[in-house]
């Protein structure tokens, strides 16, 4: 049971229980808060019958002409919804936001990498593997574009995943790259 | 004026860019050199002087930063424009400095008399514009906005000062005239450029529902404009609203089907759809603005549709519960739950009209055969159990088991199930009635069916949520329930070791580490407790929702460092937030988000009146206070910069109190301290139960705001009252005895604020002197009081004392002969260490316990005490080659040295004596106490009592476990409940132990003093 809506300042302060979780990261609020003044089509939530913040998902739109694209920073669930596809509602949502609502610009929603990746695979029950249908879809279908090497805190490599939508016809935006890049020469922070 | 290309501030790039890089990079002494050079060519020029002062203002040096700033201000307004230049980046550089100085009105001053020199600059107005915005001008921002509109006549400036009129409106409570003046100014745009932004019609909207003209606001939306909103469902929703609050339920039911049949998901537009077919009052509900970012259901709980005739009300519901019947066909989705509920809720409501509930009872079966084994299946239907009686509950919980041992599903869905029928136990409050013997069987059982279950997790990675991890926080739960009602310690270590034992299996669960944070703190091992909440990585706006869990406990006990650390971080995180959510705010409206800009406005005022942050404000410069008193020139310098005290008092006036927020998420508590005033293992059981049984976690949030309100006002008044007494005492010896004006009225005020703070313990001036000089006189007893007394009434003692005896003319007696004077708060210190160091050993650390209010009463009261008089022999030691004077006034402190001195003596012996009680307590070995522990922990032959929990977990730890995988199977052979334990008593030890330290350095602090006589 989900009621989503845009995700509201007084959001903040309800989000305890989904945000004590170790792999969801709190950021300081001038960055909620620039989402929210920037891109708040990009920032929802999601509500159980009882007012509890089930999860929420977070992203912004990048780049200009034929680079345009969404680009989701964060997802997660509380783990009393885990196991319940809701990260995948959520980000379906978000490609609706980005095929529907920004239809004037060429639509490319890019997974922002590793760190969601990560955020889904694990916890959540959002791990796609454990999601109905997995086989068939394995990544919500996003594929890897390429890879970003010591891309988070100079250790770990990312994954620049991504999700052609409608304009892309040809889905030329997402052909992956033959080798990985290095965090500088990426086109956005 | 304008910036001309090649040119920044009047002056050519190429000189400006390398301060600029000086300044980015940091290199403040060659960002000053050249600066400087600048000036030297540029003597005249207003941005090379903001550079300046920017630097300045970097390296710290703030007077010079203002000056310069000044200056650059003054050849700005110099009205000399041949030659002075005057653009935007001059005044952003200048509004910056001002910014960071704290001087928001001379960079308004700055923009607005540019603005008056270069007229319809729409650069220069925007950043007046922005000015008001920082300094929430809401009148002045729509004034400017409107201009700005009329030179340009561009959407985005009218829509500002629409938001400047709802800001009116809505935060400065500003006539709802003006609403009719943003429509009016809405319409006339409308007719000539029409609207072009999602969020203008938002506005739009907003702005005619709040006046309640929903036809209106209807006829907008169903036009074009309508296409602005781009999820089609969101557009119903407005349109579903909009027809509720006209009364024209039909359409408004009609129009939430539509969303329900493309979100057949969504709970809140069910209610809504349901409360229109019970054509219930859609205008109760909050103000239309907050509409535009919740989408807050119609609350059927509180409605009472009584209105509609049965046939109506039958019909209707039958219609709804065909449409939801229709729904679940559609969807066929098992994840959709939405239409299932949504009959139990429609179920609901006949009842109320009653119906028999068998339907309704046949509904909540239905969700749990569908819905029994998730994890939020008790959220879902929590608020339809609430009105079943003891009997139905019961009845629903056998059919519950029933379904579950009967079905046929796999084994994750069984223990799902089980998990939900423990949760519905606990929720019931089944917990507080069933016999001892079952409670413990209970936890047993949920302690058994994880371990047992462990091997469905096997394969999980270990950062995901493993299977049945519910069951130990509940196992823990109950366990802490036996502690109360039997009173054995046993069963409370077991708490602790099952939530231990979980953590040792997957150490991310932040479920577990709640409770054992709160049951470490119960158990005095509070340095354990702090260290598993700094696990939890609290930061950011968590410290609002979630800090309450630790810092009520440290600010009691000796971990004062780690306080102040907290504290410290939380006033950070709110201080930079309230200073940058103008500049946010700013952002929203250059990013035409007109809802967002209202939300953070109101956002930022609900922070900025946070009880917490009021609270940190005082608690920490009490802190500094505390930790300094042995150092009285740092205690007068922190006294200074609260203004002596009086900037705290500000906090808590009357109309400051009645509008704090609460922020905190209690939601996570334990059930045993729903908030951090009550903790009800501290309180025998019998009497509580019977209030906690059926109200599991519901506090009473109006007396936890009442008491936080009282405890805010209380401690704003201790800095004032230590300055002011401290001051009387230093002006002893250095007046005659007539009092000069200023004395007096400093033994005015603290007489005032003495009464405020007897007002404040609910007492009057009179009673509590009363109070204190009883208790003082051993005719009244401090078992008569609660333990918050005990501190007030000494904390009330000191300062009385201090107003009177440094007032001349004692003007307080007693018994018509006893002049109150340090004796009675010798008296009080020594019942006061008495009655809290007679008690035998305890592990416990409830609230008010004797421990804590030890802490409180040597750090506090006793501390204040010391620096009065500390004080006053200042006043008679001058330093230096001053002469004392000599006279009447002389004479008369001369008199009452004996009395100070056997003050400063009392004080000492009490502190020895609580330091001795703590060195008792802490004598025995550590492997003594761990036996002692341990002790508590042997199972009985019998077949309960604590222990047979420990046995559990040590023999599923001992065997081998090749099945449950490396990972868990690994974690199990380290589990060693003696390590647990072990950590457990050092934990006390380092407590106090820490507590011990503070005693001697106070000790310390007085004998020093003493030879000072």
């Amino acid at each position: 049971m989900t009621t989503i809506r845009r995700f509201c300042c007084e959001d903040l302060l309800r989000f305890a229980p989904v945000n004590l979780d170790h792999l969801t990261e709190t950021f300081n609020m001038s960055f909620y808060m620039t989402y929210l003044a920037r891109w708040p089509d990009y920032f929802h939530v999601a509500e159980s019958p009882g007012g509890r913040i089930m999860g929420y998902i977070m992203g912004k739109v990048e780049g200009q002409g034929e680079s345009w694209h969404g680009h989701v920073t964060a997802v997660t669930v509380a783990c009393e919804y885990r196991r319940q596809q809701l990260a995948k509602k959520l980000m379906h949502l978000l490609e609706d936001v980005s095929d529907k609502i920004w239809p004037s610009v060429q639509s490319l929603s890019k997974f922002d990498t590793f760190e969601a990746l990560l955020l889904l695979s694990f916890n959540a029950g959002i791990h796609f593997k454990f999601l109905d249908g997995a086989e068939e879809e394995p990544k919500l279908g996003y594929v890897i574009y390429r890879r970003v090497l010591r891309y988070y805190s100079g250790e770990e490599d990312g994954l620049d995943m991504r999700k052609a939508l409608s304009r892309d016809v040809e889905k030329k935006s997402i052909i992956p790259l033959k080798r990985p890049v290095t965090p500088d020469e990426l086109e956005y922070d | 004026m304008a910036s001309k290309l090649g040119l920044a501030g009047g002056i050519p790039e190429r000189r400006v860019r390398p301060i600029w890089d000086a300044v980015d990079s940091r290199q403040f002494k060659t960002a000053l050199k050249l600066s400087a050079a600048l000036l030297a060519k540029y003597p005249n020029s207003p941005y090379a002087l903001a550079l300046k002062a920017l630097i300045l203002e970097r390296t710290g040096k703030l007077d010079e930063a203002l000056s310069v700033c000044l200056e650059a201000k003054e050849l700005l307004q110099s009205n000399d424009l041949s030659i002075i230049h005057i653009d935007d980046l001059t005044l952003s550089t200048l509004q910056i400095v001002f910014q960071r100085l704290g001087r928001l009105d001379l960079a308004t001053s700055c923009y607005e008399h540019a603005c008056g020199k270069f007229i319809n600059n729409l650069e220069i107005m925007m950043g007046l514009f922005n000015c008001y915005v920082r300094e929430y001008s809401f009148v002045k921002q729509q004034q400017i906005a409107i201009k700005m509109y009329k030179i340009v006549a561009e959407e985005r400036f009218l829509l500002w000062a629409i938001c400047s009129i709802q800001l009116q409106v809505l935060c400065s409570k500003g006539g709802e005239k003006l609403l009719s003046l943003a429509e009016a100014l809405l319409k006339k745009h409308v007719a000539s450029h029409s609207l072009h932004e999602p969020e203008a019609l938002t506005m739009y909207i907003s702005i005619l529902e709040q006046q309640a003209k929903y036809g209106d606001a209807l006829e907008v939306l169903s036009g074009n404009f309508g296409s602005l909103i781009g999820i089609e469902a969101d557009k119903f929703r407005m349109q579903g609203r909009l027809f509720a609050r006209a009364c024209n339920y039909a359409a408004a039911a009609e129009v939430y089907r539509k969303v329900l049949h493309s979100c057949p998901d969504d709970w809140v537009s069910f209610l809504n759809y349901l409360g229109c077919l019970l054509e219930n009052d859609f205008n109760r509900s909050a103000n239309s603005f907050n509409q535009i970012c919740h989408s807050n259901g119609i609350d059927l709980q509180g409605c009472k549709s009584t209105k509609l005739l049965k046939e109506v009300f039958d019909s209707r519901m039958s219609e709804a519960l065909c449409f939801m019947q229709n729904l679940k066909m559609e969807v066929n989705d098992d994840r959709v739950r939405c239409p299932y509920l949504a009959t139990i809720e429609i179920e609901r409501q006949c009842c109320l009209r009653g119906k028999a509930d068998e339907m309704l009872m046949q509904a909540i079966l239905d969700y749990f055969q569908r819905f029994g084994h998730l994890s939020c299946f008790v959220s879902d239907i929590e608020l339809f159990l609430s009105s079943l009686t003891a009997n139905e509950k019961a009845e629903l919980l056998e059919k519950f088991v029933g379904i579950s041992e009967s079905s046929s599903s796999g084994t994750l869905k069984k223990l799902g199930q089980v998990v939900t029928i423990f949760k519905l136990k606990e929720l019931f409050g089944f917990i507080f009635t069933v016999p001892v013997e079952e409670l413990e069987a209970s936890a047993k059982k949920m302690v058994v069916v994880y371990c047992e279950n462990l091997v469905l997790s096997k394969d999980l990675d270990h950062q995901e949520n493993m299977y049945g991890e519910e069951l130990l926080p509940m196992a823990s739960n109950a366990l802490v329930l036996l502690f109360w009602r039997t009173g054995y310690l046993g069963y409370l270590l077991e708490a602790v070791l099952v939530l231990e034992f979980g953590l040792n299996i997957r150490k991310y669960t932040w479920q577990y580490k709640l409770p054992l944070l709160h049951l470490y703190s119960y158990l005095r091992a509070l340095p354990l407790a702090y260290e598993w909440y700094g696990t939890l990585d609290v930061k950011n706006i968590l410290l609002e929702t979630t800090s309450h869990h630790i810092v009520p406990h440290l600010l009691a006990s000796p971990l004062l460092p780690e306080a102040s650390a907290v504290l410290k971080d939380y006033l950070k995180f709110m201080d930079e937030h309230l200073k940058e959510a103008a500049d946010l705010t700013f952002l929203a409206y250059r990013h035409r988000n007109y809802s967002k800009v209202i939300e953070f406005v109101q956002f930022k005022e609900r922070l900025e009146h946070s009880n917490q942050y009021a609270f940190a404000r005082i608690e920490f410069s009490i802190l500094q206070l505390k930790q300094k008193a042995d150092n009285f020139e740092e205690v007068e310098c922190i006294l200074e910069k609260l203004n002596n005290g009086t900037q705290l008092i500000q906090l808590s006036d009357e109309e400051k109190l009645n509008s704090v927020t609460f922020n905190e998420d209690f939601q996570l508590r334990p059930w045993w301290s729903p908030n951090p005033h009550v903790n009800y293992l501290s309180e025998p059981f019998e009497e509580v139960s019977t209030y906690l049984h059926g109200k599991l976690v519901k506090h009473q949030a109006d007396e936890h705001e009442g008491i936080v309100r009282k405890v805010i006002q209380r401690k704003s008044l201790i800095p004032r009252l230590i300055y002011l007494s401290i001051h009387s005492a230093s002006t002893v010896l250095k007046e005659t005895v007539e009092q000069n004006g200023s004395d007096a009225t400093n033994n005015s005020e603290l007489r005032n604020l003495l009464e405020t703070y007897a007002r404040n313990m609910g007492l009057t001036f009179d009673d509590a002197v009363k109070l204190i000089y009883g208790i003082s006189k051993g005719r009244k007893s401090l078992k008569d009081i609660s333990s918050g007394m005990m501190l007030d009434c000494m904390n009330f003692a000191v300062f009385l004392n201090a107003w009177n005896f440094f007032s001349h003319h004692p003007l307080l007696q007693q018994d018509g002969q006893c002049p109150l004077s340090c004796h009675m708060v010798d008296d009080l210190v020594k019942a006061c260490t008495l009655e809290k160091s007679m008690c035998e050993w305890q592990f416990f650390e409830g609230p008010g316990s004797n421990f804590s209010i030890l802490v409180q009463l040597i750090t506090e009261p006793f501390t204040w005490h010391a620096l009065i008089i500390q004080s006053c022999v200042r006043s008679m030691v001058p330093s230096g080659k001053k002469k004392k004077k000599s006279g009447p006034g002389e004479q008369l402190n001369l008199q009452q040295v004996p009395l100070l001195q056997s003050s400063i003596d009392c004080l000492i012996c009490a502190i020895q004596r609580t330091h001795r009680w703590l060195g008792d307590q802490s004598s025995t070995p550590e492997d003594r106490r761990l036996d002692v522990l341990s002790s508590q922990l042997l199972e009985t032959e019998q077949e309960r009592g604590p222990g047979h929990i420990l046995r559990i977990l040590e023999e599923n730890a001992s065997s081998g476990h090749s099945e449950l995988g490396e990972r868990i199977s690994g974690a199990l052979q380290l589990w060693n409940s003696a390590d647990v334990l072990r950590k457990l008593v050092s934990s006390q030890e380092s407590y106090v132990s820490k507590f011990k330290d503070i005693c001697e350095s106070k000790l310390k602090w007085l004998e020093s003093l003493k030879r000072s006589f």
